[in-house]
């Protein structure tokens, strides 16, 4: 027994394809200058030696260090995310040409360079919880958006979660959790910091972790996808509070 | 040492079915599952608050079990079988599971005196063998994994199951940059490693307890991999891969039953079918009837060889109908009635067809774990099923062939997908053939490139 599959279903991802490859949409965007064009196009293919060797010569021929973060990586990786953000690339393609940025920034330090970050974001998986897939995804999203992130990594303990945005004033706090148990932790949290006096964006997703959930809480904003972290980190650099971030971010 | 497979359980792919395995287990209170018949096997989480304290965790599964059982005999349903799936406070505090199997338990005991209705208990500690930074799969967490084992058998629980995350340290770092040599060693090698020292272990404490040692599921690594996938239009993973992934814990999951379990296998498995055509074990799955906690691409498909039909969890909360366990079970139970009618009227076949055609032709997941292709993925396994690395090659060698060589009018794939694919056959022809080799450049490789990565701890290397 078969069945002729085109009236039962559609596969909408084969329609909405792009005529286009991903690798010629990029050659559209990549600017036309070099050496920042051979650059741009390492970023893209995830190939941090073929970075670096770029930053090399460019330096040799006296670019300034600072200069090829701001001008060159930072738009080079912006190739890739608004590619991702288009539907036109995957995850791991984005993964890869952070890794070969980030590679790129360090060098640029050890040259002298002393960049200044978009923000500071703080990221934890919340108390309880080993399952940090999606922290490592958000936390690397966010650094090739240009954030400077303080990963506390997972199973953390809220009252090293409330210490550190003491200590690190981050102009947002990131929460994961996998399971419905452990992302209670984000309710305390939340009243830890508001007993403080604190009042910063706290950005709660993953498994079991629903807008209705995160509704309960004033500082949480519901974050359905990794992809939203910077989205969010860009909202409230231009200004918007909790209240229009909820009204942005809360789909449902 | 284990005994690896190197053959199937099954002389046909058209043999397998839903309700019927080579090898049935019978639970305490009556259920015996595999041997003709399909059960619900209903799958719950407490509420989020309910975890502060032992008290309010054993009243919160007091209560929902008690509400799964009223609802299956006002109902009618024959049988019903319940799954606990451990918040990380159960397995850490022994003494907490195995109060909640013993409550659970009584519970189900009473129902069945009066009633007489067939019932079997899972408890599934959590796999809590991790530390804040690093994966700590042998030590005093995994002394604490056993003891609750032991804790929830004597309880009363009569399958036990655990979804083990050996190799998703590698698994998490591989996943997210395409890496298909990373997936086999993760899944088929790392993970495989560890499934027999564990399963070796839980299959002497249900031994000694009486019990049954059910199975293990790839829940951290091919689930990982299907949920990043996603739906149709997400961009996470291409879909391709995280089927790929799949083959290859088939058999990682099969390992489990090298080293001593019996089935039924876990409901979030979704290898099964490929296990089950090698085992002939009873297996648990979940698809339709589990959209309660995700979303699927398949989910009439993975009914076709069911033994127990699962909803994978839900919130303990209320409904309109009812609380969430009660309407969930009644939905499962619902479609093991059907199922069951199909096999009383000699239909089972043929719904079977119908369910795998619903969805074979939706995403390259479904088209590869259809029993007919599954079969084959197991095949493939078994020719070399004495080498763990080998064995989980040659499934994603399978499983790229299935994919190439499927109609195009009917399997349609995106660029993206076959692209995918392709990169995927590139790597896996550049692949050795000789697990030595293989196994010490993994080694070489991921300890250089995965900072967490601690293989003579966790793997005895």
């Amino acid at each position: 027994m078969d069945v002729d599959p085109s009236k039962i279903l559609v596969r909408y991802n084969v329609q909405k394809e792009k005529a286009q490859t991903p690798e010629e949409m990029a050659a559209e965007m990549y600017p036309s200058e070099e050496p920042a064009k051979t650059i741009a196009a390492a970023i893209f293919e995830g190939e941090e030696d073929d970075v670096i060797e770029g930053l090399e010569k460019a330096i040799e021929g006296g670019a300034d260090p600072i200069g090829l973060i701001d001008d060159v990586l930072m738009p080079g990786m912006k190739i890739v995310t608004d590619l991702y953000d288009q539907g036109v690339i995957f995850l791991p393609n984005v993964m890869m040409s952070a890794d070969a940025m980030l590679d790129g920034i360090e060098f640029c330090k050890e040259q002298g360079a002393a960049p200044k970050a978009k923000g500071k974001v703080v990221c934890h998986v919340a108390e309880g919880d080993v399952h940090d897939i999606g922290k490592t995804i958000v936390a690397a999203l966010l650094r090739a958006a240009g954030y400077d992130v303080v990963d506390l990594g997972r199973d953390v303990p809220v009252d090293e979660v409330i210490a550190a945005v003491k200590k690190e004033s981050p102009m947002m706090l990131t929460g994961t959790a996998l399971m419905t148990t452990t992302m209670y932790a984000f309710k305390e949290v939340n009243d830890r910091l508001l007993e403080s006096g604190i009042k910063v964006p706290f950005q709660c997703g993953g498994g079991a972790v629903n807008q209705d959930f995160v509704t309960q809480y004033e500082l949480g904003v519901y974050g359905e996808e990794a992809a939203d972290a910077p989205k969010m980190a860009d909202a409230i650099l231009a200004g918007k509070g909790l209240a229009q971030l909820k009204e942005s971010f809360h789909k449902h | 040492m284990a005994k690896r497979y190197t053959s199937l359980a099954y002389k046909n792919a058209d043999d397998m079915i839903f309700g019927k395995s080579v090898y049935p287990v019978k639970a305490e209170l009556g259920l015996e599952v595999g041997a003709g018949y399909v059960t619900g096997e209903v799958n719950y989480a407490p509420r989020p608050e309910a975890g502060v304290s032992k008290d309010k965790l054993v009243s919160e599964y007091r209560r929902l079990t008690t509400d799964i059982m009223a609802r299956a005999v006002q109902v009618g349903f024959p049988g019903i079988s319940l799954e606990t799936e451990h918040v990380e406070q159960m397995t850490n505090n022994p003494d907490w599971g195995g109060e909640v199997a013993h409550v659970q338990k009584t519970i189900m005991e009473e129902y069945h005196e009066e009633y007489g209705i067939k019932t079997a208990l899972r408890h599934t500690p959590g796999d809590i063998r991790e530390n804040r930074d690093l994966l700590a799969l042998i030590g005093d967490k995994y002394d604490t994994l056993m003891e609750s084992f032991e804790a929830v058998a004597e309880g009363g629980a009569d399958f036990l199951s655990i979804e083990t995350m050996g190799g998703k340290e590698i698994l998490d770092y591989a996943i997210l940059r395409n890496d298909v040599p990373g997936l086999i060693y993760a899944i088929g090698c790392l993970g495989s490693l560890d499934m027999t020292m564990i399963w070796e272990d839980i299959r002497k404490i249900a031994d000694k307890k009486g019990r049954i040692a059910a199975g293990d599921t790839d829940c951290a690594q091919a689930n990982t991999a299907m949920f990043i996938a996603g739906g149709l239009l997400d961009k996470n993973l291409a879909h391709t891969l995280a089927i790929i992934a799949r083959a290859i814990s088939a058999p990682r999951t099969l390992a489990g039953y090298e080293a001593g379990a019996q089935g039924p296998g876990k409901d979030c498995g979704y290898e099964n079918t490929i296990v089950k055509a090698i085992t002939g074990c009873p297996i648990a799955q979940e698809g339709k009837t589990s959209t309660c906690a995700h979303s699927d691409v398949m989910g009439n498909l993975v009914m076709q060889c069911c033994d127990l039909w699962s909803n994978e969890s839900v919130e303990y909360h209320g409904e309109f109908g009812g609380t969430s366990v009660q309407c969930w079970s009644e939905s499962l139970n619902y479609d093991a009635a059907m199922l069951n009618v199909a096999t009383e009227t000699g239909n089972a076949k043929m719904l079977r067809d119908i369910l795998v055609l619903s969805d074979k032709y939706r995403d390259p997941q479904g088209y590869v774990l259809a029993y007919d292709n599954a079969y084959k993925v197991a095949e493939a396994i078994a020719k070399d099923g004495d080498d763990l690395y080998l064995r989980a090659k040659n499934a994603a060698i399978a499983c790229v062939d299935i994919l190439n060589s499927a109609d195009t009018n009917k399997l349609v794939m995106s660029k993206f997908e076959t692209n995918a694919l392709a990169d995927a056959k590139a790597a896996l022809d550049a692949l050795t053939d000789e697990s030595d080799t293989f196994m010490s450049d993994s080694l070489e490789k991921y300890k250089a490139e995965v900072a967490v990565f601690r293989p003579d701890d966790n793997y005895k290397f």
